[in-house]
């Protein structure tokens, strides 16, 4: 199969020049290696510029409201599982209005990849800030000051429990459409967070600027270690590769593997019944 | 579901001695923790083992455990889903606890009366009402004047109430048994209390007529939400824990996996509709159930489910709103937010439950119409449906209901295509070959695809609420009267007032009642050709702006008609609603 199978015919509207031609083309790419048949396919997202992304793949397709692929997504996945299910979307559809469902998605495990275009702006209304967008950044309306500090997602879902978080870049073809086969290929919730430019309204050279801020991480990195994925998450240099894996036989994170966080991975207690006073 | 059997031994059957009423209703008053709500249950198990109808209504103290605990049961010789405005027996463990629930408790010249023995509470006048002796009791243990543990208070009552009814101790013992087998201990406990209560001195009696001589079962409304839906087919659950809707995802979760289903508890109310829109997008038939807070956040994908025409069943159990309002209370407010709710314009249909045997019937056809019409089925329950434990007859068998119109390769239309009359164009499911679509929020080509086309939104509209069209001519039906065609006065009204009216008409011969089961689109035919000849006309609800007086203004002609409105979270009894049909101000 060929990338162009997974095409509708659908011209995108994105701004030429838009990180989001790189993402659609990696992912068609990667569906093509996967040779998974179009009609088993669903592609969901919400709303925005990247959340666009779904009409122009020839797949079952869906683009709802903002913010609330992944719920979709899920109920579409535990009610067909023989359906492959991708969500796609930008930094404000995922990690602002839509945040609240992200750390679930991860808890639940359902085997769901989740592809995040982030281009740390909100394009789609012309360009307010997004909860990615850079601290000294100062073109963005909608900053509350100078302290107001982006978020990091790969911490994010990395802290909430993800068992498989990679980092890739939109004009980095060979890298995104590899990354996300792989993605798709792990059985259980999948993270992709690619930097995608926006040519419109963010700074000119920003994109740049990002791009030559990106490495990958090198061939000895243990993609196994939690605490390795920590640190890589937290360089001041974008780390590009499959940050963390846990081989899905692993079972939940154990609080040995990461002692900062022990707290939220403590296995809970067994619940004690307080039927029997009632029933009295 | 309880297994329904024939009363075969002799014990079943209450002795027919003195005269029988044909309805009973008990008031049993406790502390939190004195069990009056298990007490409650075991009476209205007996007496569905007794093939009596009745139904069961609890209230509570504002603590979540603990403060008063009030049940109200009533036992009857036919079906009802009203607990009736007289209290028969009453049974009260402590006075002090009377004071928020005398106005549910209502004697009169003969009811049996049975009291704490120690209790030195002034007993407040109002029980004088009855002229039987008050019978006393020492359920309570003390010593040097405090409370101690003792025999549990309800068993001791469970034999009190047997003993007033005349109702067969084995039956009482066997029911216990079937509460408390899985506990040998706290059975044994149970009955050794229940024994010595029923070696003590009897309260008087009152005797209630024999039931149908066939056990019948008792469910509460969200129970009958719960299996409803699973009759109709619905596969797939997703909710978020709220008052009084609860039940209805608990008892899924006990039951649809075994009908071969899932159920989710999700983050959020706007997680659960959106995990039920992406089931039924997959083509599995789904549904999820809230209350009104939850009701407000599912309100924006209940638009996203009639514009990308994605069937979804959504039911409310409304409860006294706004914002948080009073969860455990009961209003019918909830209506205006089902019927119009949402930006922009779409289409939706709206049910309304009577009671608990009405609740499986309306689920059967939410999922028909939501399956049938692919557009979000609004089910509004309430507090007062869904916590009522009411006995009902056997399940009977529904004609099967119908699937989805689904698109198969070659059909031809688009998926949203325009040509047709009423609306609906053929599902494509995942998985189907050449079918993949795009589904959207946004405004569409019959395609599928974005279009900002003014014109084609306008089409697009009429082509979405066609299918109102359709549903209304299919459902003009789906009402119900109560009362003689000729009586002069009518009555309007809605959901769990249908109880209450029901009782009503058997007393009041000039009135007759119209009650939709559909809301929206409203069955305006028959409501016009029941109205004709009509000396006057009051539409009656629990809201307090007179959501369906209107609502109805809106579509048909109502001048003259009064609207009779009373919200306040407890549900109205007869003789409240004979002061307000006199003009009673509140
Ligand atoms: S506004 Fe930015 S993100 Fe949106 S399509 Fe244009 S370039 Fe891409």
């Amino acid at each position: 199969m060929k990338a162009k199978d997974f095409r509708s015919p659908l011209e995108p509207v994105w701004c030429t020049g838009c990180g989001d031609f790189g993402v659609l083309k990696g992912l068609t790419q990667a569906l093509a290696d996967l040779e998974i048949p179009p009609e088993r396919l669903a592609v969901i997202s919400g709303i925005g510029c990247s959340s666009r992304l779904p009409g122009y793949t020839r797949s079952y397709a869906f683009n709802s409201v903002h913010g609330r692929a992944l719920p979709i997504a899920t109920g579409l996945k535990l009610s067909r599982p023989e359906i492959t299910t991708l969500v796609v979307g930008g930094d404000g559809d995922g990690f602002s209005i839509g945040l609240g469902h992200l750390p679930h998605a991860i808890r639940r495990n359902v085997d769901l990849t989740y592809v995040v275009l982030d281009n740390g702006i909100y394009g789609l209304t012309k360009g307010q800030s997004s909860p990615t967008t850079e601290v000294d950044f100062k073109r963005v309306r909608g900053l509350a000051g100078p302290d107001e500090r982006p978020l990091n997602p790969v911490l994010l879902v990395l802290s909430s429990g993800c068992g498989y978080v990679a980092r890739t870049h939109a004009g980095m073809l060979p890298h995104l459409r590899q990354t996300v086969r792989d993605a798709i290929r792990y059985p259980g919730f999948s993270f992709v967070h690619v930097l995608a430019g926006c040519v419109t309204y963010q700074t000119p050279g920003y994109a740049q600027e990002i791009y030559q801020r990106c490495d990958e991480v090198p061939a000895e990195y243990d993609p196994s270690s939690f605490q390795a994925a920590m640190t890589a998450a937290c360089a001041e240099r974008f780390q590009l590769g499959v940050l963390y894996r846990r081989d899905p036989g692993d079972g939940p994170l154990d609080a040995s593997e990461a002692p900062g966080l022990a707290g939220i991975w403590q296995p809970r207690p067994a619940r004690v019944s307080e039927d029997a006073a009632h029933e009295e | 579901m309880s297994a329904v059997r024939a009363p075969d031994e002799a014990h079943r059957q209450p002795p027919p001695r003195g005269t029988s009423h044909s309805s009973l209703t008990l008031a049993l008053v406790g502390s939190g923790g004195d069990g009056v709500a298990l007490l409650g249950d075991l009476l209205l198990r007996m007496a569905a083992q007794l093939g009596l109808h009745g139904m069961m209504v609890q209230s509570y103290g504002p603590q979540i455990r603990g403060g008063e605990s009030a049940v109200i049961l009533r036992v009857a010789a036919r079906e009802v889903g009203y607990e009736g405005d007289r209290t028969d027996v009453f049974v009260c463990f402590r006075l002090a606890d009377l004071r928020r629930f005398q106005g549910a408790v209502r004697l009169h010249r003969d009811s049996v009366v049975i009291l704490e023995q120690s209790d030195t509470q002034e007993m407040p006048e109002w029980i004088g009402r009855s002229e039987r002796e008050t019978f006393r009791y020492p359920f309570a243990r003390f010593e040097n004047g405090i409370e101690v543990p003792g025999d549990p208070k309800n068993m001791l009552a469970l034999a009190l109430v047997c003993k007033v009814l005349g109702w067969p101790a084995a039956l009482a013992r066997e029911t216990l048994g079937q509460r408390f087998g899985h506990r040998p201990d706290v059975l044994a406990r149970n009955l050794a209390a229940f024994d010595r209560a029923l070696g003590g001195p009897s309260p008087s009696e009152v005797r209630i007529a024999p039931g149908e001589g066939k056990a019948l079962f008792a469910e509460t409304g969200n129970e009958a939400i719960a299996r409803g839906a699973i009759e109709a087919g619905v596969k797939f659950f997703a909710g978020y824990p709220i008052t009084p809707s609860s039940e209805i995802m608990e008892t899924l979760m006990d039951e649809l996996p075994v009908a071969g289903g899932r159920v989710v508890q999700a983050e959020d109310e706007i997680a659960a509709i959106g995990m039920v829109l992406g089931a039924s997008f997959g083509g599995v038939p789904s549904m999820t159930a809230t209350s009104g807070p939850g009701l407000s956040l599912m309100t924006e994908m209940a638009g996203l489910s009639s514009m990308a025409e994605i069937p979804a069943v959504i039911v409310d159990c409304q409860r006294a709103g706004p914002a948080t309002g009073m969860p455990s209370r009961t209003e019918q407010s909830d209506l205006n937010h089902a019927i119009y709710s949402g930006h922009g314009d779409f289409p939706r249909a709206v049910l309304g439950v009577f009671d608990v045997v009405h609740a499986r019937d309306v689920m059967h056809r939410a999922v028909h119409l939501a399956e049938k019409y692919q557009l979000p089925v609004f089910v509004l329950s309430d507090a007062y449906i869904a916590q009522r434990r009411q006995i009902r007859g056997p399940v009977g068998e529904r004609p099967p209901i119908s699937r989805r119109d689904l698109w198969s390769p070659g059909m031809g239309p688009a998926r949203f295509d325009l040509s047709g009359d009423h609306g609906v164009t053929p599902f494509r499911v995942p998985g189907t070959p050449d079918g993949t679509y795009l589904a959207a929020g946004i405004e569409h080509t019959e395609e599928g695809y974005p279009t900002a086309d003014g014109t084609l939104h306008h089409r697009m509209n009429r082509k979405r609420f066609q299918k109102l069209d359709a549903i209304a001519a299919e459902t003009r039906e789906w009402f119900r009267v109560l009362g003689r065609a000729d009586a002069a006065k009518g009555l309007v009204a809605w959901g769990s007032q249908y109880g209450l009216l029901d009782e009503w008409v058997g007393r009041h011969e000039d009135y007759r009642v119209f009650l939709p089961e559909i809301l929206h689109p409203f069955p305006l035919g028959a409501f016009e050709a029941w109205r004709e000849r009509l000396g006057s006309l009051a539409v009656l609800e629990m809201s307090y702006q007179g959501q369906l007086y209107r609502y109805l203004a809106g579509i048909t002609n109502l001048s003259g008609a009064r609207s009779i409105t009373r919200s306040g979270g407890m549900p109205l009894q007869i003789g409240e609603l004979e002061r307000l049909l006199e003009g009673e101000e509140r």
